[in-house]
């Protein structure tokens, strides 16, 4: 399949698109159901159309052919066959392609699982859809190409080769996740403009995107954490999670969705916070362009760098339009928004909920200024003035804290009011639970944030527990059940409340781990051969120091042998210093890289790097971290995963 | 000619036949009538739903979430949409 194919593709689809919002919306003006039918099938040829030039760059990329020049910058003839697929969102134009892949697979399922419902909500939703297509299909055919020839007057042998921070099998896996996680939410949010056109705004849109948010929001959960997984294993500063705008791009909205996924339940319950919900979708999936206008516009390295590139003011202009159009119609309906129900109590879980959104927006708008504040001071005083990890701790820590406490709290809320002798049943447990965690960590001798985050750690876990427990106790009574066979009805006849538990135990998990970095130590230091040094207890010799020469770079490699502070033998680590591209004459564009080694268990784990080698002298300069509890983190992630995929899972009616 | 079959006939396929089948429907004669069935489907959906929240108001009632009369007259409301549906179904 020829590159100009790709490139006439991308063209029909665009062609496609203005045509399936012509027709879609005659037949809302007319009814007629073929401009219905024509409107649905141009979407999937608009679908198969993108399909086929993402195939088509896969295709070329895998070929090496270095005629294109995206093939050229992001591949070379030794790039595995694996990175030559992640090569597809490596790169600008690759990437935008790749969001129209996952936006038309979206739009595919919709189309294809709404045949025969949705009937007025439809039409509406597909040219939501289509717009959100057309903008990236605008960039990719007439901005910036990824079929675009390479610019050079010679025949190009090889290509620039991935970078090698991006040779990596998690960075395979997190851009799509995330990816898909983004573009989900143009499916609820598709549904929020459509219910607002028609004037229903009922909970029905709701019951119809519960799924879609929650598949979204997982997606982007995951790929938060793989995110943080790759920082932590490939980057070499012993974090996972350093408020950079671009971690911080996917986080704003996994905060609003998160407190959408929440306060939607009151709305299909309850039919309250009509209004409020439209509002959260709209800002995720606004959040979801801007995070990506954040990653791929230049914005956050200069904003010269923004105004000279051409893909930052579309962007820009793009979520000013998505603002305006979707917060005018919000004001337009802002009578059929009004809920017919009123709050009654403070001490509802209603009222929990909303609290619990609050704390999410108000998080997510910390986080927002932090991250726009270096542009927008740049912008306005012409001087850089950069917010740091100090800052987002400051602020985010205590709040973060508050959304623990709430995690908590909520569940033990009855639905309209809470009495005084529900809430002492309820809350004695916990609230005992927490005090007896915090008297035992002080006792030994904790202090701060590390006691209040355990305490309320216990105090959650407790509420959970306490949960489960009532409901096996309840289903016992009626029931007369054994108590496993309870537990397993009650799940599977409840799976979005109980997956949502075990989500929040995932989260307990996650706050431990992100509690033991108060404890993080850490060393540089060098060898040779036969010396040793001491880190926290523990004692690293240097073993043996060899060099490799592999396919696509030139590896040093140490064998650290540790000791624990007994001598007793721990494990052997082999942090790299690795050269990729080594074999290129220009001493530029080999690029040096340290592979790192991690020996982790859940109580901590021991990070080693390779950072520099004198190899004439045989001395290896090696940095050593002890950061403990980090695995609780992942495990957490893993439980998360989990908690959501019992909730998604269907249920028999 | 065959040459250009040959060489470009799998490209003509893929970009055609796209064409051809999203503009189909519009030679069809004006279809006036599947409102019906979507509408059953709407409202089976709906009956489904209500079942389920009876279910989970039912459960909430068991494990004290909330009291006795919130859970009558919330149970009382839910039937009484759901009979409305039903109604609804049977006049189709």
């Amino acid at each position: 399949m020829t590159p100009i194919a790709g490139g006439v593709a991308l063209n029909l689809a665009f062609g496609f698109s203005i045509l399936a919002v012509i027709t879609l919306f005659l037949h809302t003006r007319n009814g007629d159901q073929r401009l219905f039918l024509t409107g649905q099938r141009l979407a999937l040829g608009i679908s198969f159309f993108i399909f086929l030039a993402t195939f088509i760059l896969a295709f070329q990329l895998i070929q090496s052919n270095f005629d294109i020049d995206y093939v050229a910058r992001y591949t070379s003839l030794e790039t595995p066959f694996i990175y030559k697929i992640s090569a597809l969102w490596a790169g600008q134009s690759g990437s935008l392609l790749f969001w129209l892949f996952i936006l038309s697979i979206y739009t595919t399922i919709v189309i294809l699982q709404n045949q025969r419902k949705h009937n007025s909500l439809m039409p509406w939703v597909i040219i939501t859809l289509v717009i959100v297509q057309i903008f990236f299909l605008i960039l990719t055919n007439y901005v910036t190409n990824p079929f675009k020839p390479t610019d050079a007057d010679f025949i190009v042998t090889n290509g620039n080769g991935l970078n090698p921070l991006l040779q990596n099998v998690t960075m395979v896996i997190h851009p799509p996740m995330l990816y898909l996680g983004f573009v989900g939410f143009s499916v609820p949010f598709g549904f929020a403009i459509s219910a607002l056109i028609n004037g229903d705004t009922s909970p029905l849109w709701i019951q119809s995107i519960r799924r879609w948010a929650l598949v979204a929001w997982l997606f982007l959960s995951m790929g938060i954490i793989l995110g943080g997984w790759w920082a932590y294993r490939e980057l070499g500063w012993g974090g996972y999670w350093a408020w950079d705008p671009v971690e911080n791009a996917s986080f704003m909205p996994w905060l609003t969705a998160t407190a959408f996924i929440h306060s939607i339940i009151i709305q299909e319950k309850k039919d309250m916070l009509r209004l409020w919900n439209m509002s959260l979708i709209i800002m995720t999936f606004t959040l979801c362009i801007f995070g990506t206008f954040l990653t791929r516009s230049g914005v956050m390295s200069s904003v010269h760098s923004f105004t000279a590139s051409s893909l930052g003011p579309i962007f820009l202009t793009f979520v000013f339009l998505i603002i305006v159009v979707s917060f005018g119609m919000m004001y337009f309906r802002r009578n059929e928004l009004k809920s017919p129900r009123k709050m009654e109590s403070f001490t509802s879980r209603e009222s929990g909920f909303l609290f619990n959104n609050m704390v999410f927006v108000v998080l997510c708008f910390s986080v927002f200024w932090g991250t726009l504040f270096p542009v927008i001071s740049e912008a306005v005083r012409g001087t850089k003035i950069t917010v740091g990890p100090p800052f987002f701790n400051q602020m985010n820590i205590p709040i973060g804290l508050i959304l623990l406490a709430l995690t908590g709290i909520g569940p033990l809320l009855a639905w309209r009011k809470t009495g005084r002798k529900s809430l002492i049943r309820n809350f004695t447990f916990p609230i005992l639970t927490g005090l007896s965690t915090a008297t035992i960590l002080l006792f030994v001798g904790f202090r701060g944030y590390v006691v209040i985050s355990f305490s309320l750690g216990a105090f959650v876990t407790a509420t959970i527990g306490t949960e489960f427990a009532r409901g096996i106790y309840a289903r016992r009574k009626k029931f007369d059940e054994s108590i496993i066979k309870a537990l397993i009805r009650m799940v599977s006849k409840n799976r979005s409340r109980y997956g949502g538990y075990v989500v929040h135990i995932g989260i307990v998990f996650m706050f431990v781990g992100f509690t033991g970095q108060a404890f993080d130590d850490e060393k540089e230091f060098s060898l040779t051969v036969g010396e040793t040094d001491h880190v926290a207890g523990y004692t690293f010799e240097l073993i043996q120091l060899s060099e490799a020469e592999r396919a696509n770079h030139y590896a040093w490699i140490s064998d650290l042998r540790v000791t624990n502070k007994e001598g007793k033998f721990v494990t052997n680590l082999h942090p790299e210093k690795r050269i990729y591209f080594h074999n290129n004459p220009d001493p530029n564009r080999r690029q040096p890289h340290s592979e790192l080694d991690i020996y982790t268990t859940m109580n901590q784990d021991i990070y080693s790097i390779f950072s520099g080698v004198d190899s004439e002298n045989g001395v290896a300069f090696i940095k050593i971290m002890v950061n403990p509890l980090v695995r609780w983190v992942w495990v957490g992630g893993f439980i998360l995963v989990f908690g959501t995929m019992v909730a998604l899972w269907p249920r028999k009616d | 000619m065959i040459d250009f079959i040959r060489d470009y006939g799998l490209i003509l396929i893929l970009f055609i036949l796209p064409v051809i089948f999203a503009l189909q429907p519009l030679f069809l004669p004006r279809i006036e009538k599947i409102h019906i069935q979507l509408d059953v489907a709407e409202l089976k959906r709906k009956k489904l739903l209500i079942y389920r929240q009876i279910k989970e108001l039912e459960m909430e009632y068991d494990i004290g979430n909330i009291n006795e009369n919130d859970f009558i007259s919330g149970r009382a409301t839910l039937k009484k949409e759901v009979s409305e549906v039903i109604a609804a179904l049977k006049s189709l």
